[in-house]
């Protein structure tokens, strides 16, 4: 069965690939049906555990076709068929062919074909075909990142992420290529064996990371993010950086583990995860704060993986397990209400054209949809209860208590992880009320903000499809517990014989319980508060007489006092003008935030590399003479070498 | 049938006590500076009063301005359901219920916060910018404490986590959990509940544009936050379960009235920080509560 699903995906897909430039319908008929089959293939390999493999009788460059479905790569790809298929959807309202005459037919290609590719690295169990899916897979999120390559912005993100994306894959080929020689076949599977292999963990660890975005290997993801049309910002956040996750999870359940990697994991996951929320409450540019936002939840799934490595290598089973699942299922949640908050951006930014939300304001009335849709994926992100983000981080936060209470070796990271997790929780409502408050509610603070529509059914269609599953994972969390559970066994081979004690059997319905309290409330204060005719007035401003909205407080006011801590590492480029003598005509105020690694590490580095360069070029002029010169002044040297015997 | 019951008394028990608080910290203040004072029961008019109002809206204002009041409202009394109290042990315990609790508080900053924005006025956006600021330093403050309980106890119920003392570092956990307290609550000296100088304000200036039935619920949501940290604070210090009922039920009462008083007294005798000194007390509150850990962890792997 999940043979035929697969199969049908993936022609369904490659015939999206062909079709899709010509026939938009049949395009969006193939892709939903590509999605259905593998959310039911993922859905019946979750329940039944067994994992499914198909041997080509073919050879492609020079090795069989292997592919192989357990259940971490049916995590995945439940994940890929749900942002795939909705935004498939989303994009036929968003990047629709009356207004992207040029480019919404390449989306529809490249859309397919990055799926399928991703599809293909998913189920790759040959290390050479999964370099050559992992390739293709970038090559493709490469031009849907540019489907607007006529702006400069655009093409430099591109091209970014193009490098850091190919910087990552030299890691991963000097992996696959070390694991092939030293196992003797591309085959992939458990060598946990095979001690020796230990650190190809770290290369690995780094390959992977470059496209999962871990801090600071994410210096690609904010611009990549932001440039790209929402919808492929969605696939690329809910799923693309998911691929490089699966890397970290998959291979640290297969290779043996150096003792270093599972606090070094949960370090780094705890540190992705608190810079990552940090730049995100520092930017003004909604679709950047969602982006980094995305580096802050791959830092939460890490320090859950993290949990489960520790938990693997102490040989402890029960609180790893935990964190284990709670990371899967925080993968999950992530690529569900980060799709709904990249397709409201999408909508946000469709209907006024800007991304700048100083700009924005009050749009609330003009998109009510959007906005009641846009603020339940932000209490989803910001990991609050009744919602699915807080059942996740909750399950994290189990497995590294379960580490604390039983007084383990690991608590010493593990204590520090909870810390950090808390603050990056705090940090991370602050940024998502920052960022639905100033879009949507007070007034409108440009003119921009003031002549908007609402989006359409196309668009509003998966937000409400990913706002219910927002809900349902976070209500009834039990339903998809079985599932998190037989991955989590599946990871790692020697857990799968025991029972899996399930924590979320209380959670559950107390979430529900409190889902409908505040239902009860909503409507109780509001049959008693609304009676009759409400009076209604300007907003009270302490007697102000006349108010503007551009004395709402904006973004940057609004973060001002929590960036101000992270100064160290943000980093700010401020111009100011102040306001000078009796009657000031104008001041301003420009505030900047700087992808720091980027800009002030990696940027200064490249410069003095090329400066170096550029020196060391002066030697090679064409003049041949010299050149004979080095040659008698190379020779004279070594001869000198000779001559006294001085040994190297 | 016992359940509902227990349950109805509980949520009474809560609705009731609550509102009694706040007029407990004025009378306080008032004999320390030597006048009469409101009367202890002034917020039960306030509340009454306010019950039976009308509102008044911003023109600005969408539906979530009425919704946030009734969510934060709820998100307080479901956490306060969360917590044990004392020998009566909790309606409803189960493992990691104390991180249900610290989120349910969250979702209740989340919806003041939204509420705040809504009116589009300045004075609340600045309110909302310093609550949601404050509370990553309050609220990495309070984990480390569940922590530090949590390593003492081995446990991460609540109620088996709150039923022991907190050990050698008692002392050091009370010092951090009352900072935060003021704090979370808004009280002297990061708040001053009394003012009407909007500019130097966190939470009165958030709820500047609500009234009526919506601002009951707020003034009361507030004052069960205060009776709900007043009553953790004491069971994380005292250990309630080692004593007899009776006696430990009177202990956790002395307790939140010591706690209530010391809010009173802390405002008669201290002038509110200035804002740039309020992030540098709470991070010694995050101190307060690591040294605590720091000791419980000495403890428990000796």
């Amino acid at each position: 069965m999940p043979g035929w699903l697969t199969g049908t995906a993936a022609i369904a897909l490659a015939a999206g690939t062909l079709l899709g430039l010509r026939t938009p319908r049949i395009w969006l008929a193939a892709t939903l049906l590509a999605a259905t089959a593998l959310l039911a293939a993922a859905i019946g390999e979750l329940r039944t555990g067994v994992p499914w493999d198909w041997h080509s009788r073919f050879l492609v460059a020079g090795q069989q076709v292997h592919w192989r479905m357990d259940a971490i790569s049916a995590v995945f790809i439940a994940v890929l068929a749900f942002v795939g298929g909705l935004g498939a959807v989303y994009s036929r309202g968003y990047w629709d062919d009356r207004h992207h005459p040029r480019s919404a037919p390449r989306s529809r290609v490249w859309w397919s074909a990055m799926l399928l590719s991703m599809l293909v690295v998913l189920l790759s169990a040959n290390g050479l075909h999964f370099l050559i899916a992992w390739e293709l897979f970038a090559l493709c999120s490469y031009f849907l990142i540019t489907l607007e390559r006529r702006d400069t912005e655009v093409r430099a993100a591109g091209w970014l992420y193009l490098a850091a994306s190919h910087a990552g894959t030299l890691c991963l080929f000097a992996f696959f290529s070390a694991l092939a020689a030293r196992t003797g076949t591309w085959e992939l599977g458990p060598v946990r064996d095979h001690p020796e292999l230990a650190p190809l963990f770290w290369i690995a660890l780094a390959g992977f990371g470059v496209k999962a975005g871990l801090f600071p290997l994410h210096i690609w993801l904010p611009s990549a993010h932001a440039n790209a049309p929402s919808h492929v910002s969605a696939l690329m956040s809910g799923v693309a950086i998911k691929l490089g996750l699966y890397g970290i999870i998959r291979f640290g359940g297969w290779l043996p583990l150096p003792p270093a990697a599972g606090w070094v994991v949960m370090a780094v996951g705890a540190v992705t995860g608190l810079l990552g929320i940090a730049f995100a409450l520092a930017q003004d540019d909604f679709k950047r704060l969602l982006a980094y936002s995305s580096v802050e939840n791959i830092g939460i799934i890490l320090v859950g993986v993290g949990g489960g490595l520790l938990g693997v290598t102490h040989g402890d089973t029960a609180w790893g397990r935990l964190a284990m699942a709670g990371a899967l299922l925080h993968l999950w949640n992530h690529a569900v209400f980060k799709s709904l908050l990249f397709f409201g951006a999408g909508s946000v930014l469709h209907a006024t054209g800007t991304r700048e939300m100083s700009r924005l304001g009050g749009l609330w009335r003009a998109m009510p949809w959007t906005a009641i849709l846009f603020a339940t994926g932000a209490v989803a992100v910001a990991a609050l209860p009744p919602l699915n983000g807080f059942v996740s981080e909750w399950l994290v936060y189990l497995g590294l208590f379960g580490a604390v209470t039983s007084h383990h070796s690991a608590a010493v990271v593990a204590m520090p992880a909870i810390i950090v997790l808390g603050t990056t929780g705090a940090l991370a409502l602050a940024a998502f009320v920052k960022a639905s408050a100033m879009i949507f509610l007070g007034g409108p603070r440009t003119a921009l903000a003031r002549s908007v529509h609402e989006s359409g059914r196309w668009m509003l269609g998966p937000m409400l499809v990913g706002a219910v599953a927002c809900l349902a994972l976070g209500l009834v969390p039990l339903v998809f517990w079985p599932g998190i559970s037989t991955a989590v066994g599946a990871w790692n081979s020697g857990w799968a014989a025991e029972p899996a004690a399930n924590p979320l059997r209380v959670l559950g319905p107390v979430q529900v319980g409190i889902a409908a309290t505040v239902l009860l409330g909503v409507a109780v204060l509001r049959r008693r508060a609304v009676t009759g005719p409400v009076p209604v007035g300007p907003t009270w401003d302490c007697g102000y007489a006349a108010p503007t909205a551009r004395m709402q407080y904006t973004s940057g006011s609004f973060a001002g006092i929590a960036t101000g801590w992270f100064g160290w590492i943000l980093a700010p480029e401020r111009r100011m003008r102040r306001p000078r003598g009796f009657f000031p005509a104008e001041a301003s105020r420009i505030e900047r935030f700087p992808e720091t690694v980027l800009e002030r590490v990696l940027g200064p580095a490249a410069r003095l590399t090329l400066r170096f360069a550029a020196t060391a070029r002066r030697l090679q002029h064409g003049r041949l003479q010299f050149y004979i010169a080095y040659v008698v002044v190379g020779l004279l040297g070594l001869a000198a070498l000779v001559v006294t015997g001085v040994k190297p | 049938m016992m359940t509902v019951i227990e349950i109805a008394l509980r949520l009474a028990g809560w609705l009731v006590l609550a509102p009694l608080l706040p007029g407990i910290i004025n009378q306080v203040k008032a004999w320390v500076a030597g006048r009469r004072g409101p009367p202890v029961l002034q917020l039960y008019y306030d509340l009454a009063r306010l019950w039976r109002k009308r509102i008044v809206l911003s023109t600005l204002a969408s539906p979530g301005f009425l919704a946030g009041p009734a969510v934060a409202w709820v998100a307080i009394l479901a956490a306060a359901m969360l917590l044990p109290l004392g020998p009566a042990g909790t309606a409803l315990s189960f493992k990691g219920d104390v991180l249900l609790l610290i989120y349910l508080l969250a979702l209740a900053r989340f919806a003041t916060a939204w509420a705040a924005l809504e009116t589009g006025s300045a004075f609340e956006g600045m309110g909302a910018a310093r609550e949601v600021s404050y509370a990553v330093l309050a609220e990495a403050a309070i984990i480390t404490a569940v922590l530090s309980l949590s390593v003492h106890t081995g446990s991460i119920t609540l109620a088996e986590m709150l039923e022991p003392a907190s050990g050698a570092g008692a002392a050091l956990l009370a010092g951090g959990l009352f900072t935060v307290l003021l704090a979370e609550n808004c009280r002297v000296p990061f708040d001053d509940p009394n003012t009407h100088l909007e500019l130097t304000m966190i939470h009165e200036v958030m709820v500047l544009d609500h009234s009526g039935p919506p601002f009951a619920a707020i003034l009361h949501g507030a004052s069960m936050k205060l009776l709900l940290f007043s009553i953790l604070l004491t069971e994380a210090v005292v250990p309630l379960g080692s004593l007899n009922p009776i006696v430990a039920t009177g202990i956790l009462l002395a307790g939140v009235l010591v706690v209530t008083v010391g809010v009173g007294l802390v405002e008669s005798l201290l002038a509110r920080l200035a804002f740039r000194r309020v992030p540098l007390l709470l991070t010694t509150a995050f101190l307060l509560c690591l040294f605590a850990l720091l000791v419980a962890w000495k403890g428990a792997t000796a």
